[in-house]
């Protein structure tokens, strides 16, 4: 076990990256109120945004850095060196020439477009998807859906935005979620009107487009009585970015009988701080599921949740994560009951290479006076190298005697008897390797959509590459 | 005459009985006696009620019975509490036989016999193991077992083994034997098959319930039902298990057809 | 209401009131003493936010309310003496009462021929200091209870001293009974093992209270070191009163081919928390750590566990097991640390919680950091209730429903209490946890 090579490497300190010249318009780097006032012009929001905004600043700077739990790493992140807006046309950009040819070929390799592997690269700060993105639109606003840009959301649809926004994650539920709430932009807004079913995946017909790939992007969806909706974000494509920081809030509102399914793939460069707050709100009967894949990343740190508020709600974290050198993908699931018959389910496969980390991080809850609530955990992780590392830390509070709570983790190898029996049959070590991985992950990936689960498969694939010695 | 009436009331007696799981009927006015000193099988498809029979006869909470009566010599058992049935005498050898950790089998068994004694009485301790003993060289089961936790990591063949120990130390007046056919190699099968056998007799009555015809070859039954759909749709002889054998559930669905 | 500073002046009397009761006591002992307790003051008291303290009601810890000073003479010291025979066979024993040695039987004059040491900790301080200088509080507290172990190094004063020489195997278990007997008093239990190379001896440490309904604080300190190829074998009773607040910080270390087994059973205390540290020093060792709680009332039983593997070829195995009645609360937290030169590890985790009421709760934190690749490492947590199908089938045998809870209930407890080899032992815990079960 020795060398191990990353398939994605961007240069660490982007100085391959310019910004455009555009002092009009320019928040600059560094948070404060006038950031925030920059913010609210540029956007044309109303004043109450503005305020919600400003609380949010208050509480962030209050906040301070959860590292009594997290890895110190985040002290490196240095907020007055940020940007933390840049309006449309001032994304920084670098030439084609100056992308790394390693990067071009793992374009290649993926079968990502012509067109989009610009924009991917960082090479375009626009990517033009508004032809199939009205398509989209159109076909599902026929049922009354609406489906728009948060930012729009919050100007055409306010009674509708503002009844739930920030009502499933408090400004103030960790330090990051009260960052977004000052400086969101971005992201989606979905409404599904009662009974309608959404057939296509929201966001599946074009994989990209500017505001997805926000910085501090928001995302609200509300499925009302009976509705169903699946969203997708990211793509397995690594996405090449100038900002180091990525703060997203999302928020999810089941209403009773509805169901949601929300994917992600996330494979950031690895520059990138990703720390993101997921949760749901899940009322009677409803269903709620998280898919969550961490590819990308410097550090990632992200635990989807559903508070399980009505009654026989369901709640479900799938996710795999992949850690390889100089990642930290700490990530997990966070299942609140709060109502009878309540159930959960949480499978968590992680898979550590070289020197990459991974953590899993579960917290589930039964309070007093609940009956039948149930809930199921399992946690594997797969350990690639000598200097690869996991861990697991589950938090479980169960009250009373009618609700139960298994919960399961291990950690293991890939068997070396495996890899001889595959090399037997004429596979090199590699592609043993990356077969026995798949496999280890096969179970979670065969519930993702078809597509997504073809390019993960790909995706492992290439990382393994080389991470035998 | 007191002969007679005894005769006459020594049966376990299913009368129409209708059985739901939730909303869901699976027995059907299902009926069937049976004598003390016989042995009926039910036969039957998978789905049809065979398992259902035996658990809501056991008094399983998730089996509503929502019509019927079932008496054990004369009274009806329906009201009472499971381990009453099982006191009054009714056993059923599970088809899934739940581990009991911690719980060794000499201890439960003692527990479930103890129970059995008026308040306040214990079992006598070397009379007891001497009869454990006894019954498990029948079965072939190592003593050892004694110490084991009940069915905890046992082998599929042992947990049957261990059923029809348990049957033949509660001395049961009715046994039913859920599936105990499931799952055994032929050496298994034909242990339980003896134990089952040197257990019949004038004061026992068996049901018992097979997919297949194979354990009828060992425990040879009196009288084969078969059940299709919640109801018997025939009755025989041993032979009626090897006519089933030969021609296949597909003809059961035919006989239902042509019954219905 | 005293100021906190007019309440830390008074601790610091207290202090040297103890200090001053020690002057026959060797010098370096005082001022380790005396360095404990600078620590102790200046180490903050667990806090809400400590990820150590999760789940933990901590406006129940205190110590500044106890008495510290010499406790009253024992009246019925003959009485507790005669309830210090739980076990047929025995290498020695001693008793203790509020912290005084009230009963002592000796190592047999073979085993002292052989090097055998058995002593209290305060005949030790003088006679054993060099060998209390090289293990005596070597093992730091380092899951949460730092400031406790520190009062106990400040305020101990007797205890149980076992050095078992290379080769040596001894038969039967040497036995620590620590009895409180004084209101509010504070005692210090102390419990030592060193086993040499491939020496082999047992260990029962048990701890009671004379009384029902007085409140006390227990502060007991455990080390274990096994040499190469020794096999140290320990299990503790834990028995005080439910208005005793109860801190037991225990650590074992396991050297090359070592085997170590600990076992605990927690019936007693308001408050008790326990920390165990499994340290696998050495390749090819096997350090197993078990433990039951049964829980009632307003009792709360915290316990925190890890497992340092810090040699290759070593395992680990850990089983907690919690029942719990009325509003008890149990916290199980544990962590299986494997260095990344621990390769072949196997090392294994279960929490088992059994909850018998609807306003018991259960939490359970089981942990795991991983930094070798070739190793087998699992962990498991399940909270729940006695299982319907498992009553069911009793039933069915004709077992009564309270019967058959009882001995699901009592069968949860037997895969812990089978592993006490002991048979008086092993009798006696079963019956006090009955005891504790059947009581309304």
């Amino acid at each position: 076990m020795t060398t191990t090579t990353t398939q994605i490497e961007i240069d660490r300190d982007k100085g391959d990256f310019q910004y455009p010249e555009q002092h009009k318009y320019d928040a600059g780097t560094g948070l404060s109120e006038k950031t925030i006032d920059y913010i609210c012009d540029v956007k044309g929001e109303d004043d109450w945004i503005r305020s919600f905004r400003k609380r949010a600043l208050k509480v962030f700077e209050s906040k301070p850095m959860p590292t009594h739990w997290a890895t110190k790493d985040l002290e490196n992140i240095d907020f007055d060196k940020i940007r933390y807006y840049l309006a449309d046309g001032q994304r920084a950009s670098r030439s084609w020439e100056d992308v790394p040819d390693d990067v071009k070929e793992t374009f290649e390799r993926l079968g990502i477009p012509e067109n989009e592997r610009k924009f991917l690269a960082g090479v375009e700060a626009q990517f033009d998807s508004e032809a199939a993105y009205s398509n989209i639109k159109d076909a599902v606003a026929k049922d009354g859906v609406i489906f728009v840009g948060s930012t729009e959301g919050l100007l055409k649809h306010p009674d509708i935005f503002r009844k739930w926004f920030g009502k499933v994650i408090p400004t103030g539920d960790n330090k990051f979620s009260a960052l977004n709430s000052a400086v969101f932009s971005g992201g989606s807004f979905i409404y599904v009107p009662p009974g309608v079913k959404v057939s296509h995946p929201l966001q599946a017909y074009f994989r990209i487009n500017a505001e997805n790939f926000g910085q501090f992007e928001r995302t609200l969806i509300i499925a009302d009585e009976g509705s169903e909706v699946t969203y997708m974000e990211g793509c397995t494509a690594p996405k090449f970015d100038t900002a180091t920081l990525h703060s997203a809030v999302v928020e999810l509102v089941a209403m009773p009988g509805a169901k949601i399914e929300y994917i992600t793939v996330q494979n950031w460069a690895s520059n990138v701080y990703n720390l993101v707050t997921k949760r749901a709100l899940a009322h009677e009967n409803s269903v709620v599921k998280w898919i969550d894949c961490n590819i990308g990343s410097r550090l990632t740190m992200k635990y989807p949740g559903v508070v399980l508020k009505g009654r026989k709600a369901r709640g479900e974290v799938l996710s795999i994560a992949l850690a390889n050198d100089d990642q930290h993908q700490d990530t997990g699931a966070k299942m609140i009951h709060a109502a009878d018959e309540t159930t959960s389910n949480v499978i968590s496969k992680s898979i550590s290479v070289g020197e990459g980390r991974s953590t899993y991080r579960g917290q589930v809850h039964m309070p007093k006076h609940l009956k039948g609530c149930k809930n199921n955990t399992e946690c594997d992780a797969l350990l690639i190298n000598s200097n690869s590392r996991t861990d697991t830390y589950p938090a479980i509070t169960v009250r009373g005697d009618d609700n139960s709570v298994q919960h399961e983790a291990s950690v293991s190898k890939v068997s070396a008897e495996q890899i001889f029996y595959m090399q037997q049959r004429g596979l090199s070590e590699g592609e043993a390797m990356s077969l026995s991985v798949n496999g280890f992950v096969n179970d979670l990936t065969r519930q993702f959509p078809m597509e997504y689960s073809v390019e993960l498969k790909r995706l492992i694939e290439l990382e393994m590459e080389g991470s035998v010695g | 005459m007191i002969d007679f009436f005894n005769k006459m009331t020594a049966t376990l007696e299913i009368q129409n009985l209708n059985v739901s799981i939730g909303e869901k009927p699976i027995l059907k006015d299902f009926s069937l006696t049976i004598p003390k000193g016989e042995v009926h099988a039910i036969m039957g498809p998978n789905g049809t009620g065979k398992s259902t029979l035996a658990k809501a006869l056991a008094g399983h909470p998730d089996y509503e019975i929502t019509s019927g009566d079932a008496l054990i010599d004369g009274e009806s058992i329906l009201e009472m509490e499971p381990d009453e049935r099982s006191r009054e005498g009714l056993f059923m050898a599970f088809q899934y036989p739940i581990e009991i950790p911690g719980v060794t089998i000499a201890n439960f068994i003692r527990a479930a016999l103890n129970g059995r004694l008026p308040e306040g009485e214990e079992l006598n301790a070397p009379a007891y193991y001497r009869s454990l003993y006894e019954k498990m060289d029948m079965l072939k089961i190592d003593r050892k077992f004694t110490s084991r936790f009940v069915n905890d990591g046992f082998s599929g063949g042992e947990k049957k083994r261990c059923e029809i120990l348990q049957m033949a130390m509660l001395d049961p007046k009715y046994a039913i034997l859920d599936e105990t056919d499931s799952g055994l190699d032929i050496d298994a099968l034909k242990v339980v098959a003896d134990g089952v056998n040197s257990l019949r007799g004038e004061n026992l009555g068996v049901l018992v319930i097979t997919h297949y015809q194979r354990l009828l070859e060992y425990i040879v039954p009196d009288h084969v039902h078969v059940l299709y759909d919640g109801r018997i749709v025939k009755s025989g002889d041993k032979d009626l298990a090897l006519e089933l054998e030969e021609k296949g559930y597909d003809w059961v669905k035919e006989l239902a057809e042509t019954a219905a | 209401m005293k100021t906190e500073s007019q309440s830390v002046t008074a601790f610091k009397e207290t202090f040297n009131h103890h200090i001053e009761d020690l002057d026959t006591t060797p010098g370096w002992w005082r001022s380790m003493k005396r360095e404990a307790f600078d620590r102790f003051l200046t180490t903050p008291m667990p806090k809400r936010k400590d990820e150590s303290w999760r789940f933990a009601s901590l406006s129940n810890l205190s110590f500044a309310e106890f008495a510290y000073g010499k406790p009253p003479s024992i009246t019925n010291a003959q009485e507790l003496v005669e309830k210090s025979r739980i076990l047929e066979h025995q290498s020695g024993s001693f008793t203790f009462a509020d912290n005084q040695t009230i009963d002592a039987e000796k190592a047999s004059f073979e085993l002292q021929k052989k090097g055998v040491i058995w002593t209290s900790l305060r005949e030790a301080i003088s006679r054993n200091g060099e060998l209390l200088k090289d293990y005596f509080m070597k093992q730091e507290a380092n899951l949460g209870s730092e400031k406790f172990s520190l009062l106990h190094t400040s305020f101990v004063e007797n205890g149980a001293l076992l050095y078992i020489p290379k080769g040596v195997e001894v038969e039967y278990p040497f036995v620590s009974y620590n009895w409180i007997t004084g209101q509010n008093a504070a005692v210090f239990p102390h419990t030592l093992v060193i086993a040499e190379e491939f020496a082999k001896v047992s260990l029962v440490e048990a701890h009671f209270s004379t009384t029902e309904d007085v409140g006390a604080l227990s502060c007991g300190v455990t080390h274990l070191f096994a040499g190469v190829g020794a096999k140290i074998d320990y299990t503790l009773l834990q028995n005080y009163n439910e208005e005793t607040l109860g801190f037991q910080i225990n650590s074992n270390i396991a050297g090359k081919d070592a085997t170590v087994k600990t076992v605990s059973v927690n019936v007693g205390c308001r408050n008790y928390r326990s920390e165990t540290h499994g340290q696998i020093k050495g390749a090819g060792a096997h350090v197993e750590m078990l433990s039951l709680a049964v829980a009632d009332k307003d009792q709360e039983i915290d316990q925190r566990t890890l497992q340092t593997h810090s040699a290759p070829h070593a395992t680990s195995d850990l089983l907690f097991k919690n029942a719990l009645k009325d509003n008890a609360k149990t916290i199980f937290s544990g962590l299986i640390k494997v260095d990344d030169g621990a390769q072949q590890t196997d090392a294994y985790q279960t929490n088992r919680n059994l909850l018998l009421s609807k306003t018991a709760e259960a939490n359970s934190l089981p942990g795991l950091e991983i930094e070798a690749n070739d190793v087998k490492c699992s962990h498991g947590a399940t909270t729940s209730q006695i299982e319907e199908e498992e009553i069911f089938y009793m039933l069915a045998r004709g077992i009564p429903k309270e019967k058959a809870q009882e001995l699901v209930v009592y069968g949860f407890f037997e895969e812990i209490l089978e592993r006490i080899e002991d048979e008086k032992l092993k009798e006696f815990a079963r019956s006090v946890i009955q005891t504790k079960f059947s009581s309304k």
